[in-house]
């Protein structure tokens, strides 16, 4: 398969998600941790595929 | 919310006031955090206070920019413990608290106290309703749903949330005993309601909240036994989602009215016209189980069962998580249909088993009694 190949089906793959906000993707520990570091309210999106 | 919410530029300054968490309730890496805040009904959205971990602010179902930078500024004054000030104030924020914790009884007499205590031009009015008829929905008290909501619907009419409950309305007034003398009443009240809040162009609401409402009518139709009207109301709502869809930017934003149209072209009793929105969905997106999930469907409604067969292989190669178990479900329906009880019973005791596997939190007997009552249907071996 081409490098250019590859970038498309990876492209497919991975549809860009359009968001203005920054989500941490499935990351509890991460995300409280980081809110605790910044002193910030931690917003969680739960959220399934279908 | 992805696809015609989150991407919103108007939620550009929001961006540093919260860190931002996602959480996919199919992925078994969430279990845990799905059995630490257990949640009813999904899309819901959290704000945490990460002091102490305590739900501040439990919003359930989706929401428009509006509703959501609403919910945004309200859930960042939960956390910072802000003055309640008085009128309806003090009994909202108990509200809150008490709906975090998902003590739904005790929240939703909270939030009638904030109501009575409410003035006319209150700017919590339409939060406060919505989630007070969620926490009636949780305790399962209809009566008080149908009161809350014909009281609240004159004062919401124009906005978005005049489309959700007037829905939950409408599903609360079908729920009632055949028998109850009120239920005639109840039910035309709320279907009037939700065919003039579907009607109203200019309220600005998510296409998923008009979509749901669709669905709710063709059930008023059907349980009034009007067939052409079910038809006609399902014929409406399919035309609705592929005009949303036309309209979608992306194909990510397009895929969004699948499922929908999908439930609209069953209803239709044309669930042919599924097919060439699948395949596109499935191309545009090859690593997705939903679209050949769907597809699986709808060719077992067409009973061409090779096709369903094959569609529903393609969707358990990618598929994960509690969803695998629905698609084996289809699956076993599948050959159940065509004969191969022996293929179905294999099918359901590889789902049960599955199931029965999922961690905490995931975990549901519900969906393990249904495939254990699936598998005592089966014919009985030779």
């Amino acid at each position: 398969m081409s490098v250019t190949a590859m970038a498309v089906l990876v492209l497919a793959l991975s549809p860009p998600p359009k968001t203005t906000l920054p989500f941490i993707e499935d990351d509890y520990a991460r995300g409280l941790a980081e809110a605790r570091t910044r002193k910030l309210p931690l917003f969680i999106e739960v959220w399934a595929p279908w | 919310m992805r696809a015609f919410v989150f991407g919103d530029e108007s939620l550009k300054e929001q961006a540093g006031r919260f860190v931002w968490l996602s959480i996919d309730t199919e992925k078994e890496i969430n279990a845990k955090v799905q059995q630490r805040f257990p949640i009813e009904r999904l899309p819901t959205f959290l704000v945490l206070d990460p002091k102490d971990e305590r739900v501040a602010l439990r919003w359930v179902g989706g929401a428009t920019v509006t509703q959501l930078q609403k919910i945004l500024e309200d859930g960042r004054l939960a956390v910072l413990g802000s003055a309640p000030g008085g009128g309806p104030e003090p009994a909202f924020a108990r509200a809150e608290r008490l709906y975090g914790q998902r003590s739904f009884g005790e929240a939703a007499k909270a939030y009638e106290e904030a109501l009575k205590a409410a003035p006319k031009d209150w700017p919590r009015y339409s939060r406060a309703v919505e989630s007070l008829l969620f926490a009636l929905s949780s305790t399962y008290d209809c009566t008080t749903s149908l009161q809350i909501a014909r009281e609240a619907l004159p004062r919401l009419r124009g906005t978005a949330s005049a489309l959700s409950v007037g829905g939950r309305g409408l599903e609360c007034a079908l729920d009632l005993p055949k028998a109850e003398a009120g239920r005639p009443d109840s039910v035309a009240f709320f279907e009037k309601a939700a065919r003039e809040a579907i009607a109203d162009v200019k309220l600005l609401a998510a296409a998923d909240d008009r979509s749901s409402l669709y669905g709710d009518l063709v059930r008023a139709r059907k349980d009034a036994h009007d067939e052409a009207g079910a038809k006609a109301t399902a014929a409406e709502w399919a035309a609705f989602l592929e005009g949303e869809a036309a309209k979608a930017g992306t194909p990510e934003a397009r895929t969004v009215f699948d499922a929908h149209r999908l439930s609209a072209y069953l209803e239709l009793g044309e669930p042919q016209r599924a097919i060439p929105m699948l395949e596109a969905s499935e191309r545009d997106f090859p690593q997705d189980y939903n679209p050949p999930a769907r597809l699986g469907v709808a060719f077992r409604e067409l009973k061409q069962w090779d096709e369903a067969l094959a569609a529903t292989d393609r969707a358990l190669a990618k598929a994960y998580g509690p969803r695998s178990i629905r698609i084996l479900l289809t699956r076993s329906d599948i050959l159940l249909a065509r004969g191969d009880a022996g293929g179905a019973r294999a099918t359901l005791t590889k789902a049960l088993g599955a199931a029965r596997a999922l961690p905490p939190g995931q975990r549901s007997e519900p969906l393990i009694a249904s495939v254990q009552k699936k598998l005592g249907a089966l014919p009985q071996q030779p």
